[in-house]
């Protein structure tokens, strides 16, 4: 039996260091991925956290790093109601410039074969890509349901 | 064992309606799709053929299900590659669902009935490219691929 792998491909009317620049960048992340910030220096080895609203949502270290073309982390998922219980699974992102396109693979893997991190992240990686597509494409993001329901108490 | 079988899931800025357009009506398909169009009457039990400009057929088979703009089953086999054809029946499924705010959650499941990895290793190329053509031609008027790259 295999091991949970999520693949997710995408084509993005964009240019590869402008995704890169999407997938790596503080502000941009916190904006199309639903207030969660990335950061990092990017060095093979160092660490990247994501945090949401002062929470840390997940820890890794980066594994390879090869800007625009492909970058590695793992990701240990502190989130509820995971909160750390699991070993820390690989995101691998692939950039490839077609003509004025970019094809991006987000490839998730090396997880336990009962993990519960990987039903989260097959959740949300579709809308958390679908808002990164949105947002270099028009400007704008898509709202996740929790995040905007959470949006609007705070209005 | 679970039968061979692709998943994927946009969340798209529009409506249900003009996404239910995006994936069947011919003016839209024209551009999303590669020139290809759907020949049906859309009713469930009618038969369903994926043709080509040039009026070669690429896949047939049936409306299974139909609830506009909700739900769409297919019975799908391609005619188009023998050694697809050769893996014989799918079952194609697409919903599309209002998610809060001004966006719709559309998911495709495309689901081998038989066993073989060729024509769901075909699918799974061939739906990114359409649904990110959807999803970029509703949200911004442009097509981001235009023409099929491999």
């Amino acid at each position: 039996m295999s091991k949970p792998t999520f693949v997710y491909v995408t084509y993005i009317a964009s240019t590869p260091e402008k995704v890169f620049k999407a997938l790596t960048d503080t502000d941009a992340t916190a904006k199309y991925w639903f207030g969660n910030a990335v950061t990092s220096d990017w060095k093979v080895g160092s660490p990247v956290t994501f945090y949401r609203e002062g929470a840390l949502i997940v820890s890794g270290k980066v594994l390879e790093h090869d800007a625009p073309r492909r970058l590695s982390y793992t990701f240990l998922s502190h989130h509820e109601p995971h909160n750390g219980a699991e070993r820390p699974s690989r995101v691998v992102l692939e950039l490839e410039q077609q003509r004025d396109q970019v094809k991006l693979t987000v490839t998730h893997d090396d997880f336990d074969q009962d993990s519960k991190v990987f039903v989260s992240i097959s959740n949300g990686w579709p809308l958390v890509l679908s808002s990164l597509k949105s947002y270099l494409e028009t400007n704008r993001v898509l709202y996740a349901p929790w995040y905007e329901d959470k949006a609007k108490q705070e209005a | 064992m679970s039968k061979p079988s692709f998943v994927y899931v946009t969340y798209i800025r529009s409506s249900a309606d003009k996404v239910w357009a995006a994936l069947t009506s011919p003016e839209y398909t024209a551009k999303t799709w590669f020139g290809i169009h759907h020949e049906t009457d859309w009713k469930a039990g009618a038969p369903w053929r994926l043709v080509l400009p040039d009026g070669r057929v690429t896949d047939s088979g049936e409306i299974v299900e139909i609830d506009k703009p909700r739900r769409l089953v297919l019975k799908w086999r391609n005619e188009f590659k023998a050694e697809l054809k050769a893996e014989g029946w799918s079952r194609c499924t697409i919903e599309i669902e209002p998610v809060t705010g001004d966006a719709v959650k559309l998911t495709v499941t495309h689901r081998l009935e038989g066993e073989g990895t060729k024509f769901i290793g075909a699918v799974s190329g061939g739906w990114p490219h359409i649904l990110s053509n959807v999803k970029s031609l509703l949200e911004t008027g442009e097509l981001v691929l235009k023409e099929k790259v491999s």
